[in-house]
């Protein structure tokens, strides 16, 4: 019997499988009917397989069948399936032929009506059980893609999440460069715009500078013709008293200093519009090799109003090896940094900024003692537009878009205590990146 | 094949006749039962029916022996066409040598046609025969009814499958005495391959149609 995966028993039915007399004639039925033939008068009447062989008899001591006796077929699918035989020594005569036919016909038809009947409880049992069979296999897939998609249901979820957070963050990273890109533009336009005037200030100063030295040293010879005589007494009381009044000699010891300083401020004017330029790298277009620790300078001296008065910065810098990276992205990633260190407390702020290789990658920590980043919150801080402070105060777009940077760069980010109490937010950073790090 | 007692030389051979839901099986059974001589066949059994639709089958048998003495019994089953009969339908199918598949003619029916060769062809496989060896004539039966497809479309279609296509009308008792001794001579040349009905045992196809297809008197 073929069985199933599982072991059960699996009815595999034909229909049309062969039978013998015995399979369709219940030996009670027939012996009831061969009970009645005997009170009919069929004394020893027997009924035989189709090679002759006894199958039932009427209960009568009589000798076994012979070829020669008289004998009726029963039928079976239109077969001879066996015969009922009136054997040697049993009474007969017409009405015994009449009835050995009769008996042998409702045989035939007992027999035919049991197959049937066989045959469609066989066939009916056989579709139960295959339907039956089918259910369960039908039962047991459903469960299975029910499993299947609760499972899915569930990835699907934190699948969402994940994309969600992504999304944000890539959301976030594109408002950030999209501010910075605006910021730089902005930077250029303005350093553009300042620097001509600069120019001719710069240059218009320097002659100013010289020609004032040759107003004072005009001015000095005619004090000294004047105090030798060459002008009339009262001339030259009138002179003095309108120099007094005017306080020349004091304007002439001022005046160096004053275009000095002077020339000092549009100096720094100079530089701070070259800083602005060089943070936003507006001028260059992706990535290009670029030495970290200057770039965190550059970053300083652009925040450098941002320092809270009293502020100790530190810088542990050790020389770094040139990293081709999107340079205006890492001050983008220091500038967020930064920020962050220089508004975590209002006095004694303490900001130690560390560089330095760790293997093949560069690690750069910035040290803070402000209150610190609460455990519970640390993976969060990275999440965009997550944050600590009021309304308005802050988009919680910084972390996140340093988050993106680290990670684009296929660096890390971390943040830990600092000792002593504060936040240590730790960047490492391939010196080289892999193949499999594309540039975003 | 049901069986082959080679010591008894005896063989029960089984063919079906397969096809959509009213398309005439029985009606076919019915009509060989008339048509054909008592000698060689059995009577019909029709299991039972409810409002005259077959939903067990219908047995036809027929006898024949072969010259070497082979004793050879031919059960021709029909289907149940309805499709919700189909577990009965895949356990006649079982082992069968050969099937008539009867279409129902008209326009009407030709996707009833079309799905329930598909549920053969299905079927075979789920009972392990392979339908490009099976022995399959096809039948369009009801060609007596108006607006049915016509025999140059249904030549068209099943040409260039190969399988014999007879016409018939199974109520008026045309085609279908052909319909079976072309099933016959398909399944006479499967059968003759493996097991030698013309070398071992004397059979020709000629005769096994014969014996099987003789008319009553």
């Amino acid at each position: 019997m073929p069985t199933d995966s599982e072991g059960r028993r699996r009815i595999v039915y034909c229909v049309g499988e062969e039978r013998a007399l015995r399979d369709v004639l219940p030996g009670f039925e027939v012996a009831a009917m061969l009970a009645a033939a005997f009170r009919a008068g069929l004394r020893g009447v027997r009924v035989v397989d189709p090679d002759g062989k006894d199958l039932w008899g009427s209960g009568d001591d009589v000798p076994p069948p012979g070829e020669r006796d008289p004998r009726r077929p029963i039928l079976l699918e239109g077969e001879p399936a066996g015969a009922v035989v009136l054997p040697d020594g049993a009474a007969r005569g017409e009405t015994q032929d009449a009835l050995l036919a009769l008996l042998a016909d409702t045989l035939t038809a007992m027999a035919h009506n049991n197959l049937k009947r066989m045959l469609t409880t066989e066939t009916h049992t056989e579709v139960v059980n295959r339907s039956y069979e089918e259910l369960l296999e039908t039962n047991r897939s459903l469960s299975a893609s029910e499993q299947r998609y609760r499972e899915l249901a569930e990835t699907l979820e934190i699948k969402v999440r994940e994309r969600t957070e992504e999304l944000s963050r890539a959301m976030a990273r594109l408002v950030q460069q999209e501010k910075m890109a605006s910021v730089g533009q902005l930077a250029a336009g303005v350093a553009h715009e300042i620097n001509n005037p600069l120019a001719f200030v710069t240059s218009n100063l320097r002659t100013l500078k010289k020609y004032t030295e040759r107003f004072l040293d005009m001015i000095a010879r005619y004090h000294r013709v004047c105090e030798q005589g060459g002008v009339a007494q009262q001339d030259r009381d009138d002179l003095r008293k309108h120099r007094e009044s005017l306080r020349v000699d004091a304007m002439a010891a001022d005046t160096a200093d004053l275009l000095q300083q002077t020339m000092e401020g549009t100096e720094r004017v100079r530089k701070i519009v070259a800083d602005l330029k060089g943070f936003s790298h507006v001028d260059e277009d992706g990535e290009a090799p670029a030495d970290l620790n200057r770039e965190i300078e550059r970053t300083l001296s652009v925040m450098t109003h941002e320092i809270p008065a009293g502020a100790g910065i530190t810088r542990e810098f050790s020389p770094l090896p040139v990293v081709t990276c999107r340079p205006g992205a890492f001050n983008q990633l220091f500038l967020s940094l930064l920020r962050n260190a220089f508004q975590a407390r209002q006095d004694e702020l303490r900001v130690t900024i560390r560089t330095g290789l760790s293997g093949d990658r560069i690690r750069v920590v910035f040290a803070d003692n402000g209150p610190g980043v609460p455990a519970g919150l640390r993976t969060r801080i990275f999440e965009p537009f997550f944050t600590t402070r009021d309304v308005g105060k802050g988009k919680g777009l910084g972390l996140a878009v340093a988050y993106d940077i680290v990670t684009s760069h296929g660096g890390t980010i971390d943040v830990e205590d600092t000792p002593g109490g504060g936040a240590t937010f730790v960047l490492e950073l391939p010196v080289q990146r892999g193949a499999h790090d594309p540039i975003r | 094949m049901i069986e082959y007692d080679t010591d008894e030389q005896r063989m029960v051979l089984k063919f079906v006749y397969y096809g959509p839901a009213l398309s005439g099986k029985t009606t076919n059974l019915l009509r060989l039962h008339d048509l054909l001589s008592k000698e060689g066949r059995g009577e019909l059994m029709v299991l039972d029916t409810q409002d005259d639709r077959t939903i067990f089958f219908d047995l036809l048998p027929f006898f024949l022996v072969a010259p070497s003495g082979l004793k050879i019994k031919v059960k021709v089953y029909t289907v149940p066409g309805q499709v919700q009969h189909d577990a009965t339908r895949k356990a006649v199918l079982q082992r069968a040598d050969g099937v008539a598949f009867i279409a129902d003619s008209r326009r009407s029916e030709a996707k009833n046609n079309a799905e329930s060769f598909g549920n053969l062809e299905r079927n075979l496989s789920i009972v392990g025969i392979d339908v490009d060896r099976l022995p399959l004539v096809i039948q369009y039966n009801k060609r007596d009814l108006p607006d049915i497809t016509p025999e140059e479309e249904i030549r068209r279609v099943w040409g260039p499958t190969g399988f014999p296509v007879l016409l018939s009308s199974a109520l008026k008792g045309w085609g279908v005495v052909e319909t079976f001794r072309a099933l016959a001579e398909r399944a006479y040349d499967t059968l003759d391959r493996r097991y030698g009905f013309a070398g071992t045992h004397g059979l020709t196809r000629e005769s096994f149609a014969e014996r099987l297809v003789r008319r009553a008197g």
